[in-house]
């Protein structure tokens, strides 16, 4: 019993990162943006967390400036592929490389060391354990927020058919980057849960593909938040089975590879037909 | 914006980089220098990392040429480096016959990788992005796995193979360096390649597939074909570039045996214009970048991921470039 309790514990600790994000990737598609950059999102919130608690002492604070780096991060995808036209994937693929780059050398300049940082005041047990709580309240919020509000009407609109929203006189590009932001702040939570969260400190690499199996997880969840969050907990639970079948002979990286699997599966359609937004990753030109 | 504007404006954000970590710009610059083309061996190591970063980027511009995003030129390389070291070690033939079996090998490796998100792409309409970035970390995973249990060279230590036979390593132009005729094939490819988009009809198909798919359709052409072919070419080009670092660089397979070559070839592609030969040009200026960080970071102290820093900017502020916009379909399935 208690193994089973400690089990299911570890899933959903595994998992809350990856909804952080997932529900990140579910507002940028739904708005009509691919954000392959989740990864660098991830990145960015873990570092700025650690180093603004590092500084200032506050683990709250910390939280705070990772989701809005995050965000910030977010708008950099969103204000350049709305503003200048430039190709989303093209685009996100360099801020990961520069979110990692910029990670690394940020570590050495503020720590005075590569790899990883100090030991920072961090939300500790209650706190990771609050964020969890925070996570699936997104999940719920975003399903709302989505479905029943004006909003995501809109945003909505501008990722099936941004023209027609255009003629009602709403810019889907504002949309757009309003929802890359919001995106961004999710994943830049995501992040900061990692660091502060599960952890006290932030180690180069640490978000581990955690960006692409949220991407994964949008995918097999069907662009909607409650599907992303559910894929989330399915991979969190495959994370915590890792360590359950350590010593079981099965290889871990079959195991780690299960998600990115998952998402070619759904990719072919065999696990039912899945659509994404009609115009998710096409630029609106106006 | 314009190529002149984006170079200046990553010089000076570098600068400012370097003065944030509390170095001379000046000198973190000249150490750049001095470590990329200071002497006949920094050359030589520079021409090294072209050569390395050359094949991806031909990779990356072919499958771009067609209207799709190879995003996983990374996984394409290390299959094809994984290909190339598991045969490598086992392989016992005079270089003339293992050089062009290993190389070919690699080719193969990126290519069958390369043809998954092809297949995915062509049978399913699914997004080649996706797939790539998916795949991408199964490479990587699955070679671990491969290197360390089911293949594992006795001896090997770590994620990787063991050292290849001498006979099994490509032939070096420079004594005393690991500069070899990898960076001959690289060039020739590139030659190649701008032959094929140029010159031929399958080119010309290619191109028409990526700058008019509409067009290309009522034409004739066979889109799903031209994205199996494409990806897997695409595939091909990355995978031998893996084959060349296995057999020409470290001798061996390493799971880590490219700092992101996959992805950093974006970026060259990007500045290279998609141009084969101008990719030639601008694999020359990554290279220095990559050859040049280490001694910028030992003599300079400036970390040396400023420089995928500045890559990623450069990505993004050079994402605009004219072949954006081309694509019409949806993300995902």
């Amino acid at each position: 019993m208690d193994q089973l309790t400690g089990f299911l514990t570890l899933s959903l600790v595994k998992a809350a990162p990856l909804i952080f994000a997932a529900l990140g990737g579910v507002v940028c598609e739904r708005a009509g943006i691919l954000n392959i950059a989740l990864e660098g999102q991830l990145t960015v919130g873990a570092f700025t967390a650690v180093v603004v608690s590092f500084v200032t002492g506050s683990p709250i604070l910390g939280l705070a400036a990772g989701i809005a780096a995050g965000a910030l991060c977010g708008w950099l995808l969103g204000f350049a592929a709305t503003r200048f036209n430039v190709n989303q994937i093209v685009a996100g693929t360099g801020i990961n490389l520069l979110a990692l780059g910029g990670c690394a050398f940020g570590l050495t300049v503020v720590f005075g060391q590569p790899g990883a940082s100090a030991e920072v005041h961090a939300l500790g047990r209650s706190g990771e354990y609050a964020l969890i709580l925070v996570a699936f309240l997104a999940a719920a919020g975003l399903h709302v927020a989505l479905n029943k509000t004006r909003w995501g009407l809109r945003t909505r609109a501008a990722g099936e058919n941004p023209h027609a929203l255009a003629s009602a006189s709403v810019d889907p590009r504002r949309v757009r980057v309003l929802a890359t932001i919001l995106g961004g702040a999710l994943a830049g939570l995501g992040g900061a849960y990692l660091s502060i969260g599960e952890l006290d400190l932030y180690s180069d690499g640490m978000t581990a593909g955690r960006g692409f199996i949220a991407l994964a997880a949008v995918i097999f969840g069907r662009w909607t938040p409650l599907g992303a969050t559910g894929a989330s907990i399915g991979f969190g639970a495959l994370a915590a089975l890792q360590f359950v079948l350590q010593r079981s002979g099965i290889p871990s990286e079959l195991m780690q590879a299960l998600p990115y699997l998952a998402a070619l599966a759904a990719l072919t359609g065999i696990t039912g037909r899945a659509r994404a937004p009609k115009a998710d990753g096409i630029p609106y030109t106006g | 914006m314009r190529p002149w504007v984006a170079a200046v404006g990553l010089l000076a954000i570098a600068a400012l980089a370097m003065v944030v970590a509390g170095a001379n710009p000046l000198l973190g610059f000249f150490a750049l220098f001095q470590g990329s083309l200071g002497g006949p061996s920094q050359i030589a190591e520079t021409l090294v990392q072209t050569s390395s970063l050359l094949f991806p980027s031909l990779a990356v511009a072919f499958a771009f040429r067609a209207g799709l995003f190879n995003i996983g030129a990374e996984g394409q390389l290390i299959v094809g480096g994984l290909v190339a070291g598991v045969l490598g070690v086992h392989l016992i033939a005079p270089q003339i016959i293992a050089v062009p079996i290993l190389l070919a090998g690699g080719a193969l490796g990126g290519a069958i990788w390369g043809s998954l998100a092809g297949i995915l792409r062509a049978r399913f309409g699914g997004n080649e992005v996706i797939a790539t970035l998916m795949l991408n970390i199964i490479a990587a995973l699955m070679a671990n796995y491969l290197v360390v249990g089911p293949l594992h060279t006795p001896g090997a230590a770590g994620p990787e193979t063991g050292e290849l036979p001498v006979t099994s390593w490509l032939p070096t132009l420079l004594p005393g360096s690991r500069l070899t005729i990898a960076l001959i094939i690289a060039i020739l490819l590139a030659f190649l390649v701008r032959w094929v988009f140029d010159r031929t009809v399958f080119g010309y198909e290619l191109r028409a597939s990526g700058d008019a798919p509409d067009a290309a359709r009522r034409a004739g052409i066979n889109l799903p074909r031209m994205a199996f072919l494409a990806m897997s070419i695409s595939g091909a080009m990355a995978g031998l570039g893996g084959a060349t670092i296995v057999t020409g660089v470290l001798h061996r397979f390493n799971v880590s045996l490219s700092p992101g070559y996959g992805f950093i070839a974006i970026a060259v592609a990007l500045v290279g214009d998609l141009d084969p030969l101008l990719i030639v040009v601008a694999s020359f200026a990554f290279g220095m970048l990559q050859s040049g960080s280490l001694t910028m970071q030992a003599v300079a102290h400036v970390p040396k991921d400023v420089v995928s820093f500045v890559e990623g900017l450069a990505i993004v502020a050079l994402a605009a470039r004219r072949f954006v916009g081309t694509r019409k379909t949806a993300a995902g399935a």
